[in-house]
């Protein structure tokens, strides 16, 4: 299939900067096809810049970065509007936030005020600067990334804030193989620098037109259903997935099949998204941290669970 | 890497003794056929398994054999040359007069020569067998552990002695056994075949085979545990005498039947021969008293008659009519103090002139020549057979039954300890009978309609306070004539209608017949006892209870022909053992309808209850194993019923979810959140196949995809019928 080609030559690229990452590659173009944000969550250090700027490069698209510190204002991400005393007249001066691919990081440095102005405009892909609304250009991918270990002077996203985010993804270290492979590379130059663009932003919009199309059968609906309502009924967990949460497994599963080639979403693509999906989704009672049990292992638990159907869905 | 198989001396060894194995086999196979020639037949195997082992192609070995059987047929039976025209001209008529023979079913007429030949074809097909068993399954047990059991069998129940026989067979199994193991562990380890590797293994074997052996033949042996069944097996089928315990009696004529009961073992010592027109039923006496256990005679009742030569005796059966009048001549090859006589016996002849004394308590005729004892041999029977007419005793009523003479209560007698259920169970036997013959007609019937067994074998004696009737009817029933008898008469009493216990002997067996007198040889097997019953009006009468019994008293169907149909004529004849039941006598033909149908399916499922019962629960068993075996057999049932199914998307699914159940069942479980492609990887790498995720790959389009038209399942059949195969082995 032709998209599948695009987008293996794009993971492919992301492949020759960030070694032995595909999946995380596989799961950033899902979230680009799909309209969707990533929250990367992990240590520094382990390529999550990297990452986003090589899918940048690879799509050929604009890519901005914002660093978040506690002092940052929503004007310092949205832009702001500065009165030019030579026509007497404000001119707006766009913000980072007007990009294609927007790298947040570590987003929870800052303030809520400037975490929700960021989280507007990734929900409405569009920022309202003294009532005039300017549309963000297309497309629009916002990669923010949180560090897990330090909370010291740190503001935690609320969770109907994490909801925002499509998938939820953590790098990882590399193996030691990958490791001493990143060695060789790096000894020179940055491969980063090497990087030409295998789509264009046209291409990738049309990509993103065609993933919702692609098919959801009823036997699939009815499973992503059904495994939503699990997590809504687990012991361990306080507040389960949302509806919206639902809708976003959907259409993760959507890009992910087109991704695989096929123009039909599969319970294998559910069950593989669901983790990524869910897991910021799943707000877990206090119990579930003294035992030890996230997110991820409840969403394993409902996965095994959770009857896939095998038979041509007809209705209840 | 050389297969043991290939080392033409280690097979060579194993053949020889196969060979000698096969060997003990033919011995008491021709001792106890008394067949001749062995050693050819042995020269037969030999050939067989040189042939095998030498590899020889069957398109040699195949003729050569046939050739040495048609040889061994002319050397045998002609003794002539094989080459020679006449060897072809005998062979030729065997076969034209064997094939005829065999087309017509006439088995009996195959010549020796055909048996021969089926001999030798079970020759061949044993050595193919074990050249199979030594020459690929490397596995002879089976073989050996038959040729034991064959042998002990033969020296258990034959003249056959195989107490050296046993020995051989055991150091040559033994010997085989140890080589065949030594083949295989060689063969599935791959061991390169030395000769001195093997040598320490069977030098060992041998030693060991040998020492045991010795020291098994040196050892004093105890005798044996258990008692020797052989008798006791016999006993069972009748082959000998008395059997343990003394509840097995020999059949025959007796004179205590105060304890009935018990099983009985033919005997079929002649009594007497009978020289008559027509098998008869020959009365000897009844008796009256019936004593919960058997029969006694009210002492003390009745009068004695005497009767001299040709004088004309008076019975409670008059003889018939004059016209049919005829004679018996019975020869007695056993003494008795009486003689014998059929129904409606005239007189009686003799050369000696004996007194014969009847009495009218037993209706026996006993003899007595010069105040003494005497026991004829030879006499002389006139007798006609008296006949009933329907009519008269259709007109038989209950009500004439209260009338009868005192002289008759000792007919309606019995024991006050009769069980209630007997009396309960002839009202409702002739609830619907009116005359006191259809009454008594319905009793006689009963037994052959209500799951009644004739059997000598296994009867109880009636223990202390069981009654002999009761358990007869209602426990055991199975029984020869003394059970059906007593237990007609004893219903019959309990009716009130005058009934007694006949003894006698029946027709005895068709030895020789020529121009209307045929010779009938009575033995003691033929020892009988049959019931008479008085109809009120009419006189006594003959009944026979006993299944499979056919003696009855002759009925002239006088009714007017305006009231009865053909058939109703047929009615009243006694009914076939075998025919369930017999229509009323007094309802009009025409109405056999509707009812009788029901009626007559209610009487078959209360009459067969239980096989019913029984088979429905053997279809059950059947099912349920069925059921559970169906991972077995249910690919060779889809396979078929899907390779005729049309292409579509709809079968192809179908097929697949069929597979999946096959898989569950063959044990490869999906778990509940398994997908199908995981599952299916892991279903391919069980196998070592791609097939599963392909018919996979095809499905998911198909329903995820909503695609079913790409799916071809004329191209996917052969995956799909691969895979389902495999689930059944």
């Amino acid at each position: 299939m032709k998209a599948q080609e695009r987008l293996e030559q794009v993971i492919d690229n992301i492949e020759k900067v960030i070694i032995g990452k595909r999946n995380i590659a596989e799961l950033s173009i899902v979230a680009m096809l799909s309209h969707g944000h990533v929250l990367l969550e992990d240590v520094p250090g382990v390529g999550k810049t990297m990452l986003v700027r090589a899918l940048a490069k690879s799509v050929g698209a604009d890519f901005k970065r914002i660093q978040f510190t506690p002092d940052l204002l929503p004007s310092d991400v949205i832009g702001v509007s500065i009165y030019n005393p030579k026509d007497m007249e404000f001119h707006f001066r766009p913000g980072p936030i007007m990009g294609n691919i927007v790298l947040a990081d570590e987003i929870n440095r800052t303030s809520p005020k400037t975490q929700s102005s960021l989280l507007e405009a990734m929900e409405e892909a569009s920022v309202t600067i003294d009532g005039v609304t300017m549309q963000i250009p297309k497309p629009f991918f916002v990669m923010a990334t949180q560090n897990p270990i330090e909370y010291e002077g740190t503001y935690p996203l609320p969770e109907a804030q994490l909801d925002r985010f499509l998938l939820k993804i953590k790098m990882g270290y590399p193996s030691s193989k990958e490791e001493m492979e990143v060695l060789s590379r790096s000894q020179i130059s940055a491969p980063i620098e090497d990087l030409r663009s295998v789509i264009t932003l046209e291409e990738l919009i049309r990509l993103q037109e065609e993933v919702k199309l692609v098919k959801v059968d009823e036997t699939i609906r009815s499973y992503i259903v059904e495994l939503a309502r699990h997590t809504r009924t687990e012991p361990y967990v306080y507040l389960g997935v949302s509806p919206r949460g639902s809708i976003a497994l959907m259409k993760a599963s959507q890009a992910y099949a087109m991704l695989k080639g096929r123009d039909y979403v599969t319970p294998d693509d559910v069950q593989h998204l669901a983790k990524f999906v869910f897991g910021h989704r799943i707000m877990l009672r206090s119990e579930a941290r003294y035992d030890g049990v996230t997110a991820e292992e409840i969403t394993d638990r409902i996965l095994a669970k959770t009857r896939v159907p095998v038979q041509r869905y007809v209705g209840q | 890497m050389n297969s043991i198989r290939k080392n033409k001396v280690f097979m060579a060894v194993l053949y020889v003794l196969v060979f000698l194995l096969l060997a003990e086999w033919l011995t008491p196979v021709m001792s106890l056929t008394a067949t001749a020639h062995k050693p050819l037949f042995l020269i037969f195997i030999g050939l067989g398994l040189v042939m095998a082992l030498a590899k020889v192609p069957w398109w040699i070995s195949g003729p050569v054999k046939t050739i040495y059987v048609l040889w061994f047929i002319v050397y045998v039976y002609t003794g002539q040359g094989f080459f020679s025209n006449s060897s072809i001209v005998f062979l030729w008529s065997d076969f034209t007069a064997n094939f005829i023979a065999l087309t017509s079913q006439n088995w009996a007429e195959t010549t020796d020569v055909f048996r021969t030949v089926l001999f030798f074809a079970l020759l061949w097909m044993a050595v193919y067998l074990i050249h199979y068993w030594v020459s690929f399954r490397l596995s002879i047990f089976l073989f050996y552990l038959l040729t034991v059991v064959f042998i002990a069998v033969l020296d258990t129940f034959s003249p056959y002695t195989g107490d050296t026989a046993i020995i051989r067979i055991m150091v040559i199994g033994l010997m085989l056994a140890g080589l065949l193991h030594l083949a295989r562990w060689i063969e599935t380890h791959r061991i390169p075949v030395k000769i001195d590797k093997i040598a320490t293994y069977v030098i060992p074997l041998f030693l060991m085979v040998a020492a045991s052996t010795a020291v098994a033949l040196y050892l004093p042996k105890s005798g044996p545990i258990w008692p020797d069944p052989v008798p006791y097996i016999t006993s069972f089928s009748g082959e000998a005498g008395t059997g343990p315990g003394g509840a097995v009696g020999r059949i025959g004529y007796g004179v205590d039947d105060s304890q009935l009961g018990g099983s009985f073992i033919g005997d079929d010592t002649p009594v007497f021969r009978a020289e008559v027109e027509d098998g008869q039923y020959w009365k000897v006496e009844s008796k009256d008293f019936y004593t919960t256990k058997g029969w006694r005679v009210t002492r003390n009742v009745g009068d004695t008659i005497v009767y001299g030569n040709e004088q004309q005796v008076d019975t409670d059966f008059a003889p018939g009519d004059p016209d049919q009048e005829t004679t018996a001549l019975l020869s007695m090859e056993q003494d008795f103090p009486f003689v014998l006589y059929p129904y409606g016996t005239k007189s009686f002849l003799m050369n000696e002139t004996p007194d014969y004394e009847y009495d009218t308590a037993d209706q026996r005729f006993d003899t007595f020549l010069n105040g003494s004892v005497f026991e004829p041999e030879l006499y002389e029977v006139e007798f006609s057979e008296p006949s009933f007419s329907l009519t008269a005793l259709q007109e038989t009523s209950v009500e004439d039954l209260e009338e009868l003479p005192a002289e008759f209560d000792r007919f309606v007698q019995l024991p006050d300890e009769l069980p209630q259920r007997v009396r309960d169970l002839a009202v409702e036997i002739t609830e619907s009978s009116d005359s006191v013959y259809d009454k008594t007609r319905a009793v006689e019937r009963y037994f052959s309609n209500n799951n009644f067994e004739y059997s000598q074998q296994d009867i109880p004696i009636p223990e202390e306070g069981q009654d002999y009737v009761d358990q007869f009817l209602f426990e055991t029933k199975r029984g020869y004539c003394d059970n059906f008898s007593t237990s007609m008469v004893v219903l019959l009493r309990a009716l009130d209608i005058p009934a007694r216990w006949v003894k006698g002997f029946n027709e005895g067996e068709l030895i020789n017949a020529s121009d209307g007198r045929d010779v009938y040889e009575i033995t003691n097997n033929n020892a009988h006892s049959w019931v008479e019953a008085y109809m009120p009006g009419v006189g006594w009468m003959l009944f026979e209870p006993t299944i499979g019994f056919t003696g009855s008293s002759d009925v002239e169907f006088d009714l007017e022909t305006g009231e009865t149909t053909p058939e109703d004529a047929e009615m009243p004849d006694r009914p076939d053992p075998l025919q369930p039941e017999e229509p009323e006598m007094d309802e009009a033909g025409t109405e056999i309808s509707g009812p009788t149908v029901r009626e007559r399916l209610n009487q078959f499922f209360t009459e067969n209850k239980a096989k019913i019962i029984w088979s429905l629960i053997g279809l059950a068993l059947l099912a349920a194993l069925l059921f559970k075996m169906r991972s077995k057999w249910l690919p060779k049932v889809l396979i078929p019923y899907y390779r005729t199914r049309s292409g579509s998307a709809q079968t192809f699914e179908k097929a697949y979810l069929r597979l999946l159940k096959q898989l569950d069942l063959y044990g490869i479980k999906r778990g509940e959140g398994q997908t199908l492609r995981s599952y299916a990887a892991y279903i391919d790498s069980f196998f070592g196949t791609h097939e599963m995720s392909r018919l996979t790959a095809a499905y998911e389009r198909s329903v995820y995809g909503g695609n079913g038209d790409s799916v071809d399942w004329h191209e996917l059949k052969e995956s799909w019928e691969n895979l389902i195969n495999r689930t059944s082995g």
